[in-house]
């Protein structure tokens, strides 16, 4: 019986945070439009529904009533496998991340483990995608997409393992709950430059501009999205906000405090602790994610050979010097 | 090496693309500069040089064309077809008078060069059609143009700024041009075009009949 309600519990809060998340997905392509039209001087949606609120449904519908096309020499099997690859694995890490404090589903040791493991699972899905497509854009898209993320994830990885230094553990919780005595209440002072490495990571990461590289619309039409339609391509589109929402919720949870908030504040202001965790970690998280769109709406993609060095020569370098003296004052200063 | 090191500075605090970041961030706040183009229609300004039309003459309800042929002659996309009857007297009667819209390239000089400120470029600018023929203006379709024009036209009168072409002495310009008076406009579009259906079908049946005159 214990076992039953416990498994009851867990399938409805998953089914929530799922339900929850696609909301947040569809929002979040409208905030994209509307905040990167304000930048461009023009108005982005407002047709559909009160300021066009509606457009993201109307845009959900469309792409479910699209011609789903095949190419004919597809492998079709591994066509059909590919975005859901890439969402299942993009998907889970929301498993480990925890929106307010011990609110995550499985609290693992290993969280930020687990969303590493999981995001090279999803290039997987894109490799997949490009290889099956039978399309020399798909498929130079995906080869791309998979040196790009494999490249970065370990400028990410070594970053992170500043503040893994710092809170003593790996587990997403710990960590948050480390930074409260941190100056300002999080990490992102004292290992400002694994944080600004991570942030750079996380653009290269999530494929979005300056790195959007796998889909870049001049070269290479629409990367390893070029032969997919419909509801497919609404697919890879879900999974790349997803993973730009766990890009953002890694960096308020690691970097930003997550839903806390500095010692400092609440002691001065003690009425702050009423409300929910839930909410400053949102306001982290959308911080982040608009930080996201102003970049795509300011800055022109890199070139290949620019973002391989920019990974390898710079980033990979620094964060590797950025650990070592963050081990060093660790052991020795502190 | 004094140079490098400010550039090594600068491209570590990433100065360069916070000042771009700064750009995109002020725009955002600015008001956003988008017409919602059929909800909001911009008024074209005196001078903008759009359909074609035949001015209806307050006393004849007809056009004021003469067949004089120079704006024929001096539009350089040849769009223009003019033929006209020669009565006894010696003086020419249009028999036709076709624009062919497609080719025109709006340059204004028919409207500059007419004598008698028959012909002229409307400020309407929304006439798409599904055929081509749409776009071949003919006597009657010039003169209905000018109708439509007349009934939206916001403002009290209408002068062409081109019948009295700028840096031209005025005693210079034929009479047609010196006596033209700004047109009033606000009259009874639905009366006028009424009217004139009824004079196109008296005048358009003889036309046919009249041996055709010079062709350019």
């Amino acid at each position: 019986m214990e076992l039953l309600v416990t498994i009851a519990k867990t399938v409805l809060y998953v089914a929530a945070v799922f339900g929850v998340t696609l909301l947040h997905v569809a929002y979040a392509t409208y905030f994209e439009r509307k905040v990167i039209g304000r930048m461009q001087g023009r108005i982005g949606p407002v047709e559909v529904g009160f300021r066009g609120l509606l457009q993201p449904f109307a845009d959900m519908v469309k792409s479910l009533f699209k011609e789903d096309i095949i190419p004919a020499a597809a492998d079709r099997t591994l066509f059909f496998l590919a975005p859901v690859i890439v969402v299942a694995s993009v998907m889970t890490s929301l498993a480990v991340i925890p929106f307010f404090n011990n609110g995550a589903i499985a609290n693992l040791n290993v969280g930020v483990l687990f969303i590493f493991a999981m995001a090279s699972l999803a290039v997987y899905g894109i490799i997949v995608a490009g290889w099956s497509s039978n399309s020399k854009y798909s498929f130079f898209g995906s080869i791309r997409s998979a040196a790009q993320v494999i490249s970065y994830e370990i400028a990410m990885g070594i970053s992170l393992a500043g503040v893994f230094l710092m809170a003593g553990s790996v587990n997403l919780n710990d960590i948050v709950l480390a930074q409260r005595e941190q100056p300002l209440g999080m990490f992102a002072v004292l290992q400002i430059v694994g944080f600004v490495v991570f942030v750079i990571s996380a653009f290269a990461e999530t494929n979005r501009t300056p790195f959007d590289l796998p889909e870049a619309e001049t070269e290479l039409v629409a990367g390893y999205l070029t032969e997919y339609s419909g509801f497919r391509y609404a697919l890879f589109f879900l999974a790349e906000y997803i993973s730009m929402y766990i890009m953002a919720a890694l960096i308020a949870l690691c970097y930003l405090g997550g839903w806390a908030l500095p010692g400092f504040v609440t002691r001065a202001l003690p009425f702050l602790e009423q409300v929910p965790g839930i909410i400053w970690f949102l306001i982290k998280v959308y911080a982040f994610m608009f930080f996201y769109f102003w970049v795509r709406a300011t800055l022109p993609r890199y070139r290949f050979d620019q973002l391989m060095a920019i990974g390898w020569k710079i980033l990979i370098p620094v964060s590797v010097v950025n650990i070592v003296i963050t081990a060093f004052v660790k052991r020795w200063l502190m | 090496m004094k140079q490098r090191f400010p550039d090594f500075i600068k491209k570590i605090l990433f100065v360069e693309i916070l000042k771009g970041l700064a750009l995109t961030f002020r725009t955002m706040l600015k008001p956003p500069v988008t017409r919602q183009y059929p909800k909001e229609r911009r008024d074209p300004k005196p001078g903008f040089r759009g359909q074609h039309a035949f001015v209806r003459d307050a006393v004849t309800k007809r056009e004021k064309c003469v067949a004089c042929q120079k704006c024929a002659i001096v539009c350089p996309s040849r769009c223009i077809s003019i033929r006209y009857t020669t009565d006894d007297s010696g003086a020419r009667k249009l028999t036709k008078y076709e624009i062919d819209a497609l080719r025109c390239i709006f340059c204004g000089y028919c409207e500059s060069v007419c004598p008698v400120c028959a012909i002229v470029l409307t400020e309407t600018y929304e006439y798409a059609s599904y055929s081509r023929d749409g776009f071949l203006y003919d006597r009657e379709r010039l003169l209905l143009n000018w109708d439509e024009f007349a009934a939206r036209l916001k403002r009290d009168s209408y002068f062409n700024m081109f019948w009295r072409p700028a840096g031209c002495d005025v005693r210079r310009l034929p009479a047609g041009k010196r006596e033209q008076q700004a047109i009033p406009a606000g009259r009874k579009p639905e009366a006028k075009s009424q009217k004139s259906e009824e004079e196109n079908t008296e005048n358009g049946r003889p036309s046919p009949s009249v041996g055709e005159g010079g062709r350019i």
